[in-house]
């Protein structure tokens, strides 16, 4: 099994996104994360490549990721107001999008900023 | 936040020789905030590191940041507004009224040496976690420290910084500033951005029932916001992209298992003084990135009928 190292890693679990992490880990987990303080240590290692869960859900149903695209698009493209809320856990690239779609779909974009 | 008066990390750790942290536990929230960026490194204007600099907490409770603090001031819940005003007063050498300080729990001894060792800092940073901004008050609180930052300017340089929680929530602020020149709660349902917390904030947004669909992301609203907010989640159709099944993804129609940031998936986060850096992910996601997920729910949107070309919002008159 091959061993990756990740020199300056970065840690994104809170608000310090500590960037010198050094990440040891092979095909399937992240095994060591050095310089990592307790709680990034917990988060770096609580990964895996695991399929805990399934691609998509819809009403409760196993779904492909295609159809779950399909049907969130009609319910958020029929409503009036819809709320496009959270992206805190998500990159940056992922919230330019989300603002995207929001401002198409006439809704609203919101972080946890305004909790 | 725009106007704010701070500053990066990288100043705070090479000038800063006061530092005030007021409602946060860094010592158990942000463990790697005192050893890495603001209190014991050592910096060019600081020299001797720790030793060159002052630390005072503010906070309702001892928690285990205090064993750090050179002076902790601990102040009755509730009253920090009126314990920033007070300071803000005797910063421009202004009457206090003693009884006024005392409701503080401070006494005005306590609040004028703070007030003497800030003017006398020669690089002054306060960071202000969620036991300033999320208590009585709340924004009212946050505009009061920056504001106190603003006016110690007078003075000597002092800067102010919140204490970001969440990985990328910066990031989220600095999006939405870019795009719609507004950092949070922003209305497109007029085509233009409008913004206005209280009104187009979301737990407001879901108590009062103004939303009929939810697109929830990178957050758990489901475990985290006040039982009303929740129930109404649970009644308008909601999606959920999560890299976990989520109490939200419980209560939603459509769940997408996505990639997890900065893990299996790559792109830019934020730190709490709004410097970008790189994710590494040192893993492969068998899931797809929440950037892909939402650029294909938007492309399947952009496939129907232009609501806005339809004649905008279905309400027909607008004041």
């Amino acid at each position: 099994m091959s061993l990756t190292i990740v020199d300056n890693a970065t840690c994104a679990f809170c608000g310090c996104v500590c960037d010198d992490i050094e990440v040891h880990a092979d095909e399937h987990k992240i095994v060591a994360a050095k310089r990592a303080c307790i709680l990034g240590k917990a988060w770096f290692l609580n990964h895996t490549t695991d399929k805990h869960y399934p691609d998509a859900l819809v009403d409760g149903r196993e779904t492909t990721v295609d159809e779950a695209v399909q049907v969130a698009a009609d319910l958020l493209d029929r409503a009036d107001m819809p709320l496009v809320y959270g992206m805190s856990n998500i990159t940056c690239e992922a919230q330019r999008e989300a603002v995207a779609l929001a401002e198409r779909l006439g809704g609203v974009a919101d972080s946890h900023t305004s909790l | 936040m725009g106007g704010k008066v701070s500053c990066t990390l990288g100043e705070v750790k090479n000038r800063a020789d006061f530092v005030l942290y007021w409602g946060g536990n860094p010592a158990e929230c942000h463990p790697r905030h005192f050893t890495k960026y603001a209190l014991m490194p050592k910096g060019r204007f600081v020299p001797r590191g720790r030793k060159d600099r002052t630390m005072v907490l503010v906070d309702i409770r001892e928690t285990k940041s205090v064993k750090a603090a050179d002076i902790f001031l601990q102040i009755r819940p509730g009253k920090d507004f009126e314990a920033l005003s007070i300071l803000r007063a005797l910063v421009k050498g202004q009457h206090v009224d003693e009884k006024q300080v005392a409701e503080t729990g401070l006494t005005l001894e306590q609040l004028t040496d703070l007030v003497d060792r800030m003017k006398r800092a020669k690089f002054g940073v306060m960071f202000f976690g969620m036991g300033l901004s999320m208590t009585r008050g709340k924004h009212m609180n946050s505009a009061s420290i920056l504001t106190l930052a603003a006016e110690l300017n007078a003075y000597t340089k002092f800067v102010a910084m919140p204490m970001r929680g969440h990985g990328n929530v910066t990031g989220a602020d600095v999006v939405m500033r870019w795009t719609t020149g507004y950092p949070f709660g922003v209305n497109f349902s007029r085509g233009y951005p409008r913004y206005n917390p209280g009104e187009f904030s979301t737990v407001d947004l879901l108590v009062r029932g103004d939303v009929d669909a939810a697109l929830i992301l990178g957050a758990d609203p489901g475990a985290t916001m006040p039982q009303p907010a929740i129930d109404h989640l649970a009644r308008i159709p909601t999606v959920v992209l999560d890299p976990k099944v989520t109490h939200t993804s419980r209560l939603a129609r459509v769940h997408i298992t996505t990639a997890v940031t900065g893990i299996s998936a790559p792109g830019t986060g934020y730190r709490m003084d709004e410097i970008p850096l790189p994710l590494r992910p040192a893993l492969r996601s068998p899931y797809p990135t929440d950037e892909d997920v939402v650029r294909r729910i938007h492309q399947a949107v952009a496939e129907k009928p232009d609501w806005m070309a339809a004649g905008g919002q279905t309400t027909t008159t607008q004041i």
